[in-house]
């Protein structure tokens, strides 16, 4: 019933983007160029004196960097390919390399973009437009993102980040009274990991569909512009190499901009059908088996203040943030499997920071978060995670 | 899969429909356009600073704009004459020097008011005037009697001079220029 929804909903999208005649994009009064580069980059410290693994050793301090290159190429005024990739040093020292996205966009018409390759899925915010760090104003990502790029004992959900497809974008101009941006995408989907018998969910778009079955999701959105964007996500496709197991996941973002200040936050849930079978009563038979739901969900919600406002020359570069992330999942430990390690988690993260602008695209940030884990039996409990970060992040 | 075979015969068709309605038929309105460069302005104002801080347009050279601004139509979700609007705003602010720098401090060009040189420049994009523009800049009623003249200058002149994250770009204007803006937002 939802793919039925989701197919109209793009069948509408691209039914209602014919009505436009309207060009892709008239000639640009600029002198036009072929190639550009751009992207983002960050030198990250962190300091986490108090971590420690799951054997109870120290977790070094560490120095991270990373460098992200935008390959832009306009092959014509309709067509757009771009690519990104991320190089980056990890904690122990080794170079990574991983492609990031890739993909063309087809400027169809005045409203309606077709986007096809690898790119980034709009679901929620975070990952499709605040993550690079020069946007991202805290230096680490809201704890429900523990996926990407969190640390320490707060498990996130399973990131909804990238994937190889095909995605349809239409804007609907309502006037004053605002504008709403639809975009629907099919994609090769999620896997399941190795081993895993259920409930291990991973997003890896380079190792492309496993079971013949395309994961389907989309996004919503009002805007009320400059000040506000209010977006429902939703991603639904079946993970297992069978196909019989799904994964869903939904997400509400808003994000509200003011002269000096921002508040934006999200809400993302998911679900993982994993499957199993019950104790034999007779030894030697089966159990009976199940499917049962795996819920994580969380939310975070950021703010941001610019003490410009204050009309002293000297403030003018510097931002504060705070942010508060939530996340739980249902697992109660009934269930024998391999995801324990997430299981029956209930914590919250908390995040200062204090921003000095160097340039619009340069700044160095200076933040502190510590993670409350409530429920002392899941993995790492009682372990201390707190650190303190120092990073210099640009956009170029 | 069945998604995919959807939306195939869809995006045949329609590409053909819109290959059949010539896509560069409409010749560009050119960045002296000042309702274009203005309406360019307030898109920018109000839609760079969604996801990141609006970044001064000396950041890139108007042929690297050309390709970043198509990219930055897909993030933000403008539509094609939007992205047009900006990149004829981000065209108006930009010498053919990487710097920016103007090179006709005696020019033979007719001396342009402060109206002219505000409407041109699309400043109420970002600045409100007697209750017009956009908020991402601060309000320019009053900013004479509060700041004094000698500050607008400095700042028309080097717009990162107090503030090195500002959004504004340095605006290829002249000394005349600058003072003919200043007698504008007295009034």
């Amino acid at each position: 019933m939802k793919k039925v929804l989701l197919q109209s909903a793009v069948t509408a999208a691209i039914s209602m983007s014919l009505m436009t005649t309207v060009n892709a994009q008239d000639n640009s009064s600029l002198d036009i160029g072929r190639l550009a580069i751009a992207g983002y980059g960050d030198v990250t410290y962190i300091s986490q004196p108090s971590m420690k693994d799951e054997e109870g050793n120290d977790v070094q301090n560490n120095v991270v960097a990373r460098f992200v290159p935008i390959f832009l190429f306009q092959m014509s005024e309709k067509i757009h390919i771009e690519a990104e990739i991320e190089f980056s040093t990890n904690a122990e020292g080794e170079t990574e390399t991983e492609l990031e996205y890739a993909n063309m966009h087809y400027f169809f018409n005045n409203n309606t973009i077709i986007t096809a390759g690898n790119f980034l899925l709009p679901f929620g915010q975070f990952g499709a437009n605040l993550h690079p760090s020069w946007i991202n104003k805290a230096v680490s990502n809201p704890g429900l993102y523990g996926g990407h790029g969190g640390n320490g004992s707060l498990g996130g959900i399973t990131s909804i980040l990238g994937d190889t497809g095909i995605s349809i974008a239409n804007i609907w101009d309502l006037g004053d009274v605002g504008r709403i941006f639809t975009n629907f995408y099919t994609v090769s989907g999620p896997r399941q990991e190795e081993g895993n018998h259920g409930g291990g969910v991973e997003m890896e778009a380079k190792k492309g569909d496993n079971n013949g079955s395309m994961a389907f999701g989309g996004r919503v959105a009002y805007a009320f512009l400059p000040e506000w964007e209010i977006g429902v996500s939703y991603y639904t496709g079946e993970y297992s190499d069978d196909g019989d197991l799904n994964y869903s996941a939904y997400n509400i973002d808003f994000n509200w901009i003011g002269s000096y200040a921002s508040v934006r936050g999200e809400i993302f849930g998911s679900s993982a059908e994993t499957e199993g079978e019950t104790e034999p009563k007779v030894e030697g038979e089966h159990g009976e088996e199940w499917v049962k739901d795996f819920d994580k969900n969380g939310w975070y919600i950021q703010g941001t203040w610019q003490a410009r406002q204050l009309g002293k020359a000297w403030l003018n570069p510097v931002e504060f943030v705070v942010r508060y992330s939530d996340i739980k999942s249902d697992f109660d430990g009934s269930i024998g499997h391999d995801f324990e390690e997430d299981a029956g988690k209930i914590g919250s993260r908390m995040y200062y920071g204090v921003n000095y602008w160097l340039e619009p695209s340069a700044v160095l940030k200076l933040g502190a978060e510590s993670t409350s884990i409530d429920n002392e039996g899941a993995g790492h409990g009682g372990i201390v995670d707190d650190r303190v970060f120092l990073q210099l992040a640009f956009g170029f | 899969m069945k998604l995919v075979q959807l939306l195939l015969p869809f995006i045949i068709v329609t590409s053909i429909g819109a290959s059949s309605i010539s896509a560069f038929s409409v010749q560009a309105q050119h960045v002296s356009d000042p309702s274009l460069v203005a309406q360019g302005a307030k898109i920018f104002s109000e839609n760079c600073g969604r996801c990141h801080n609006a970044r001064p347009a000396e950041e890139y050279s108007k042929m690297e704009w050309s390709v970043v601004i198509p990219h930055m139509r897909a993030k933000a979700h403008m539509t094609g004459k939007e992205a047009l609007a900006v990149e004829a705003f981000l065209g108006s602010t930009l010498t053919s020097d990487i710097r920016n720098t103007v090179s006709h401090e005696k020019s033979d060009a007719p001396k342009r008011t402060g109206a002219v040189l505000v409407a041109q420049f699309g400043c109420q994009g970002c600045h409100q005037i007697k209750g017009e523009g956009g908020t991402l800049g601060p309000a320019l009623d009053d900013v004479i009697s509060n700041k004094g003249e000698a500050f607008v200058l400095k700042k028309l002149a080097n717009p990162k001079f107090n503030n090195a994250a500002s959004a504004m770009p340095k605006y290829p204007i002249n000394k005349e220029d600058m003072k003919a803006i200043v007698a504008f937002l007295k009034h």
